[in-house]
């Protein structure tokens, strides 16, 4: 019972004899990046004394697990560019039960998950019937939408947002604390960065099961041929739905602790550009992997991120180096691995 | 033999043309029973309706005594009703092993969060349909193709495997869609003798075809649809010869249909 | 009633148009243009330049807008658009490249004209006041029956010349067009560049009511995609339908809830999901799927 969790079943599986040696081999590879990210980054982050960059990855990792919410959206055969409505939402929720209601952030953040989810189950009814760019159109209308109601609402503070957030307090199960408390720790940041990363690796662990997993090649399915889907059996709104609220969930989290680092939370905190940067990610990192929206997330934030030093240019180059791939790789980053097999 | 299926006054309408208009028959359990009739006569919207994927505008459809016509597609797929597709639909990105695999659905016994976890059920399921899949794959003569892409697979092929997602879903009513279009003699002969394997299974087989040889020597029963309405229903002999259906298909088509 | 009528109208009007730009380029080459309300920004900010700065008549400003825009939209199409159509094998490809092209526009005028809102001189002055019933100025006046004036004449456009017929058939079946010998490339550049334009023509007549600034681009792309949704992709009629049902929502919607804050568009989104569980084609749009 190890990562690699084969759907095929069968000993007829072509791979038979290579299979163990490349489960191993992946499982090392899984354990190496996550004592990489967890270890060797941050006394790498120290040693240079570049604490920003906590700060940056932290951010990298917590649009990574948004965006695979994204991507799994993508794997049922939907363009999801509605992300940045539940990461508002997340984060509101998350805001509002520790500010006005003096729960602990470590409970918010499931429940930031959770209310997304639901709400998703809502919006996902009628929308999820939706294909193609009728999909993309209405949930791009959606995240507009949070944002009205993040500046309509009593209970979101209208436009001032949320501001002065604790940082999160200890986390104690039977007098046992499993996480201190943020305020005391002299730096939050190297904390916060741990929290997320660990968040990410367990997501993307998650997320490489189920893709491998014979619910995996059921939301595959959705993608390739709905309607052969449903002849064969498969409850297709139900699969869609599970899949769109987990994707949600995702997204909820993401949002929950931004606004915890950030200690604050605005109407336009996750705006229409940021929905179309998770989708960005996913595209860019290459549809066809779990680990795809990682890779695709790194790149552009760090991209992004890099031509700051451009000043006023930086988004007229960003979006000029944007055109140019799609125009050289119109298939994805990933693609280029692909031609060969594709000829 | 005892009506597995009974179609009653199934009428279908697309604005003001009807697709469907009127149609009773029964079939029988385990017998092939073909549609026949000339192109747009309503054998697709037929069987579309039978499975469910289109709401009957009159009429219903009975499956031993239970109605299932304006049930969800999947549950009549769950009660033994599956249909495959005129236009060669498959997963086009999976391979062949994992297309049939993936059609064993109805078996499951774990559930979507068993698959992800990977609980006893699961690993048992995925036991096998994998087995079960390889079995298909060999009555079928798709062994060799098992791990090609279904996208890459030749024309024949396709529909071979059309064919085995439907027998992997473990169906007790089988609707074909024109499994012989595009085929030559050769590959129609051995998809004739794969459909009457099927029916050996047990299966109950439902089809549509414009290829008349084929149908002739195939069906038990034929029932003959022109303009949307039932115009014949009998064996391959009294279909020949009844007046009405030669009459139907001469106004398309001459000999071509071999009647 | 009748002021909240006007008003519906009046936006309805302008909203039409910006979603019959959207959905001719839909109708055509299946692109979810992302970058529409970026052209609509650019338009109003032409016409701020023309109009407001160089104080050139309204005129020549809004048909430099329209030049612009449909010179825009025909580059898009033809060093963007077509290449990346040609070689990808996916629709969010194209899509994709909207949402860049929105940024990249976005950074353009961002450069161009800075973030703050520009506004015009009044093109007329004076309120119609019809017994308090209706109070209107004349600009919004003069506004509004202008777009509906375009609006006439693009429908006759593309019933009765030539063009318009061809891109009818282009849009209705892209294949059957060809080889009725429609040539598809000139006919998406054409119909690329109206759309453009459409965008562009709203964009100049509004900055005479609302003024223009640089960040509301992406809001007008929002309300063109729910206009489009509500009367169906890729239809005319639709589009203009959708058009003036949202401004008329809008309209009644500011009156009826100003007291709860801005709910409005909570409200239209809400119905607009209700209605798309009934109708996902939209109103006019057909069955698909
Ligand atoms: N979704 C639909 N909307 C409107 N009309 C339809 C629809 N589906 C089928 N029709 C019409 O119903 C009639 C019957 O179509 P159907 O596909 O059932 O014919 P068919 O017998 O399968 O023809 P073929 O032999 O060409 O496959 C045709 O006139 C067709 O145009
Ligand atoms: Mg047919």
């Amino acid at each position: 019972m190890g990562i690699e969790h084969n759907s095929n079943g069968g000993s007829k599986a072509k791979p038979a004899g290579s299979s163990l040696a490349a489960t191993s081999l992946k499982i090392v590879g899984a354990l190496l990046f996550a004592a990489f990210v967890l270890i060797v980054v941050p006394m790498l982050i120290n040693g240079a004394e570049r604490w920003d960059l906590y700060y940056t990855l932290t951010s990298v990792a917590l649009l990574s697990i948004a965006s695979a919410g994204v991507w799994l959206t993508f794997y049922i055969g939907r363009i999801n560019i509605g992300q940045a409505a539940y990461a508002l939402i997340g984060g509101y929720v998350s805001a509002i039960l520790v500010v006005d209601y003096g729960v602990s952030f470590w409970w918010t953040l499931p429940l930031a998950g959770l209310t997304c989810a639901a709400i998703s189950i809502f919006v996902g009814l009628p929308i999820l019937r939706l294909r193609g760019v009728y999909f993309a159109m209405v949930t791009l209308v959606f995240t507009e939408v949070a944002k009205m109601a993040a500046l309509a609402l009593p209970i979101t503070h209208g436009a001032s947002g949320i501001a002065n957030i604790p940082l999160p307090g200890a986390l104690e199960i039977f007098g046992l604390t499993l996480i201190p408390d943020f305020n005391t720790l002299e730096n939050s940041r190297y904390a916060f960065y741990i929290l997320s990363v660990t968040l990410m690796l367990l997501c993307y662990f998650m997320m490489y099961r189920l893709v491998n997993s014979r619910m995996g090649r059921l939301c595959y399915s959705l993608q390739q041929n709905e309607e052969l889907a449903s002849s064969i059996g498969v409850n297709i709104t139900y699969l869609r739905l599970v899949a769109y609220a987990i994707s949600s969930f995702l997204g909820g989290i993401g949002g929950a602790i931004f606004a915890a680092i950030s200690q604050s939370v605005y109407p336009s905190s996750f705006a229409v550009a940021d929905s179309i940067n998770f989708m960005l990610n996913c595209f860019l990192g290459g549809l066809g992997y779990v680990l795809g929206p990682m890779l695709g997330t790194f790149v552009l934030y760090f991209g992004w991120d890099w031509l700051f030093q451009t000043g006023k240019y930086q988004l007229l180059i960003f979006s000029s180096v944007l055109i140019a791939l799609m125009l050289i790789l119109p298939n994805g980053l990933l693609s280029i691995r692909l031609w060969g097999k594709k000829s | 033999m005892s009506d597995i299926l009974s179609i009653e006054n199934l009428t279908r309408r697309f604005g003001g043309l009807y697709a469907v208009n009127d149609v009773s028959f029964t079939v029988k359990e385990n017998e092939i029973l073909s549609v026949i009739g000339p192109n747009g006569a309503g054998k697709s919207t037929l069987f579309k309706l039978i499975s469910s994927f289109l709401k009957p505008t009159s009429g219903r459809v009975m499956l031993q005594g239970e109605k299932i016509s304006g049930l969800a597609p999947h549950i009549v797929a769950r009660k033994g009703v599956v249909r495959t597709f005129q236009e060669t639909t498959i997963f086009r990105n999976m391979t062949v092993r994992e297309n049939v695999i993936i059609a064993h659905h109805l078996q499951s016994e774990a559930s979507l969060f068993g698959y992800f976890a990977g609980s006893a059920n699961a690993r048992r399921d995925v036991q096998k349909f994998g087995q079960s899949a390889d079995e298909i794959l060999t009555l079928l003569n798709l062994e060799s193709v098992a791990y090609e892409m279904a996208s890459n697979l030749p024309h024949g092929s396709l529909r071979a495997l059309g064919i085995a997602i439907g027998l992997a879903t473990n169906a007790r009513v089988l609707l074909l869609d024109e499994p012989f279009a595009g085929m030559n003699h050769e590959e129609t002969m051995r998809t004739v003798n794969m459909v009457q394997g099927v029916r050996d299974r047990g299966v109950t087989v439902l089809l549509v075809e414009h290829d008349m040889a084929a149908v002739m020597k195939i069906s038990d029963r034929i029932v003959v649809l022109n303009f949307g309405e039932k115009i014949a229903e009998g064996t391959a002999t009294e279909i020949q010869n009844d007046e009405r259906v030669i009459e139907a298909y001469l106004g398309i088509e001459d000999e071509s249909i071999g009647l | 009633m009748e002021q909240v009528i006007a008003n519906g109208l009046y936006l309805g009007a302008q909203y039409a148009l910006i979603a019959l730009g959207l959905t001719l380029i839909f109708a055509l080459m299946n692109v979810l243009n992302f970058a529409h309300g970026q052209m609509y920004v650019l338009g109003g900010f032409v016409t701020y330049v023309i109009y407001g700065q160089l104080g050139l008549p309204f005129v020549v400003a809004l048909i430099a807008s329209a030049i612009t825009l449909a010179a825009v939209g025909a580059l898009i199409e033809i060093y963007l658009f077509r290449p990346v159509i040609r070689k990808s094998h996916r629709e969010e490809s194209t899509m994709l490249l909207a949402a860049a092209i929105a940024f990249f526009l976005d950074a353009v005028i961002l450069l161009l004209f800075g973030e703050k809102q520009r506004g015009v001189p009044k093109i007329l002055d004076g309120v119609l006041n019809w017994d308090f019933r209706i109070i209107m100025p004349y600009d919004r006046i003069a506004i509004g029956v202008l777009a509906i004036l375009i609006i006439a004449a693009f429908i006759l456009y593309m019933q009765y010349s030539k063009t318009g017929r061809a891109m009818r058939a282009l849009a209705q079946d892209r294949v059957a067009a060809q080889l009725m010998g429609v040539q598809v490339d000139r006919y998406s550049m054409i119909g690329f560049a109206i759309g453009a334009m459409l965008a562009g023509v709203v964009g100049g007549l509004l900055v005479t009511i609302t003024g223009v600034n640089s960040g509301i681009g992406g809001p007008i792309s929002i309300k063109a995609f729910m206009m489009v949704m509500i009367g169906g992709a890729g239809v005319v009629s639709g589009a203009i339908a959708g058009g003036f049902i949202l401004g008329m929502a809008e309209s009644v919607g500011l009156t009826v809830f100003s007291g709860y804050g801005d709910v409005t568009y909570l409200i239209i989104f809400a119905s607009l999901m209700v209605f798309l569980a009934i109708r996902p084609q939209g109103l006019m749009g057909k069955p698909w799927g």
